[in-house]
């Protein structure tokens, strides 16, 4: 059960403007250094407003997304808080919280303000400045560090506080289960997982590097060289980055930084009319899934359905997927998502993995702006970030990691908090 | 809905596991159980359940081995154990830690699993406490369902 025959919407719905700032620790750089949650999400929805070729005025309503708004933004109701940041305010909006799953499920909502009718220039954004604290009681300006210790207490409550979490069911399973299935199934050694996730860390940490918005600046032949290592596969097998679950080493998981990123979706009709220099694009559905943490395979199940009822929606065919975008946190979801959602012959992409094709310059390419765990992560807004990187890509504009495959359409794998999944298709306009 | 009509479902199902009964829900169209209770059933979407005993007992149907960031102290000091799922013999399936009695258990169970092998498990609950409020006294008492292999108590 829970696979919904999706009705269609009542108008087609483009996005024609997008913004992200830089993925990194603000308080790390001179030029950002003091960034409050206004500041991010003022720039990212300045700038997507005027790619779309709008002002402030002329948007109707606007989402906020951040996953963690009461811990690391010090507020309650946070789209009240940045609407003045961007000229906009008085108008309605409001916010919504799906962890990791936010940007995506920014989209959605938008989309559908839009294709219901009810408005027609709708502004969707997200900011999580998930490197620091806020420094409680004294302005946005003040943030603190953010340590491990204090972070790692407030990932349980993602999963269920009636059973899953007592019962200490949904945390411990869910970094490795999905993985440890595909393992068995095609009949691979732990050896061959291993090889495959280090060669996706190189191939999205060489893309990440490449991009002016991405956290990091070196790649890890440069980490490996500067640790007294030959080249990256030492490093990347070595006890400086050791495995942290059965089959995850921490290049594996998310590099935790600042970000936020906005779109702005209007009608498609009216985009044409307005004759935009660049190519909108359309949103042609969004299929959803939500189970939660302890339910056994819960990120296979969610993606399975979302993918089933985004396909059934939009009569796309997997062929027809030029470029995969996907929450990569756990990094091994690059391999079994890609092929859930038909991308990628099944069993074939810990190979193709290896092989690099799934690289931002391969034939069969996933996030190739580096993914959460070298792009960087900003929990809430790191979806609509992935929304930004593909429009760009559908456009011809991602600039040093521009892909090779002539990208039209995309396929986007949300994926979080507990877990909710959204499953996105996207088109340029010809 | 009216108080009468309500009962507190979470507190009932830890009640019975520090008695020893496990509790779930049956649906009363398709039969099938809600393992812990819900109100609802999600294998047909009906409105109604209702409460059963079960046995208690299973079989294991996937694990996966502990690291660093997933490796809990307080598991830990009960014994080996794995992160695993259980089918109930009365057919619920849900998410729980699993003891192994053994490390060189732990190990090999996922080959195991993987060659077909029915892996029996019982019901084994684990004494917690946990502090009501941060820098005071009071504690609540509660038991954690965990399971454990048949084979752990036989050896």
């Amino acid at each position: 059960m829970s696979v919904v025959k999706l009705g269609k919407d009542m108008r087609s719905v483009s996005i024609v403007g997008v913004g992200c700032t830089p993925f990194k620790n603000y308080e790390d750089h001179p030029e950002t250094k003091g960034t409050s949650e206004g500041d991010a999400f003022g720039y990212a929805a300045l700038e997507a407003i005027a790619d779309a070729g709008l002002e402030p005025r002329d948007i109707q309503y606007f989402y906020h997304g951040a996953a963690n708004p009461f811990m690391i933004g010090d507020s309650l109701t946070p789209n009240m808080q940045v609407a003045d940041w961007f000229g906009v305010r008085g108008i309605g909006s409001v916010h919504h919280s799906e962890a990791c799953c936010t940007g995506y499920v920014a989209l959605q909502e938008a989309v559908q303000a839009v294709a219901s009718g009810t408005y027609d220039i709708v502004l969707s954004g997200a900011v999580d400045l998930a490197a620091s604290l806020p420094v409680i009681g004294a302005p946005g300006c003040f943030r603190r560090d953010f340590p491990l210790e204090e972070m790692l207490p407030s990932i349980p409550m993602v999963y269920d506080r009636a059973y899953g979490r007592p019962l200490d069911s949904a945390f411990g399973i869910s970094f490795d289960n999905w993985i440890n299935d595909y393992r068995w199934t095609y009949d691979l050694s732990a050896e061959n997982i291993d090889d495959a996730l280090n060669a996706l860390s190189k191939s999205l940490r060489r893309a990440a590097v490449k991009n002016p918005l991405a956290f990091y600046d070196v790649d890890f032949d440069q980490v490996a060289q500067a640790n007294g290592m030959a080249n990256a596969d030492e490093f990347l097998t070595s006890m400086m980055n050791p495995k942290v679950t059965q089959y995850l080493r921490v290049s594996g998981f998310e590099t935790k930084c600042d970000g936020a990123a906005a779109v702005v979706v209007m009608p498609t009709e009216l985009a044409i009319a307005r004759g935009y220099d660049h190519t909108p694009i359309e949103v042609l559905g969004t299929g959803s899934a939500a189970f939660e943490g302890s339910t056994l395979a819960n990120e296979y199940h969610g993606t399975k359905n979302a993918a089933a009822e985004v396909y059934a929606l939009t009569g796309v065919s997997p062929d027809e997927i030029d470029l995969f975008l996907c929450n990569d946190f756990f990094l091994a979801s690059e391999i079994v998502a890609a092929e859930e959602c038909g991308f990628i012959p099944r069993g074939e992409a810990w190979k193709y993995a290896i092989e690099g094709r799934t690289a931002y310059d391969g034939d069969k390419p996933i996030n190739p702006h580096g993914g959460r765990c070298n792009f960087g992560h900003a929990h809430g807004a790191s979806g609509v970030a992935d929304v930004y990187e593909a429009v760009k890509q559908l456009r011809g504009e991602a600039g040093a990691t521009q892909t090779n495959v002539n990208a039209k359409t995309a396929f986007l794998r949300g994926f979080g908090g507990g877990q909710n999944v959204r499953a996105q298709i996207i088109r340029a306009i010809d | 809905m009216l108080l009468e009509n309500m009962e507190p479902v979470v507190q009932k199902f830890y009640d019975g596991v520090a008695e020893g009964k496990y509790l779930g829900r049956k649906c009363t169209e398709c039969g099938a159980i809600e393992f812990p209770p819900h109100l609802g059933c999600n294998t047909c979407g009906y409105h109604e359940t209702e409460w059963v005993e079960l046995s208690g007992h299973g079989t294991l149907v996937s694990f996966v081995i502990p690291g660093i960031q997933n490796d809990k102290p307080y598991l830990k000091e009960v014994g080996p154990y794995g992160y695993g799922a259980v089918e109930l013999d009365e057919g619920p399936v849900y998410t729980f830690v699993v003891f192994c009695g053994k490390k060189k258990v732990v190990k090999n169970l996922q080959e195991r699993l993987h060659a077909g092998e029915k892996i029996g498990v019982h019901a084994k609950p684990i004494q917690r406490v946990s502090v009501v409020k941060p820098g005071e006294p009071e504690t609540v008492e509660w038991s954690e369902l965990c399971f454990e292999l048949d084979e752990a108590v036989e050896a």
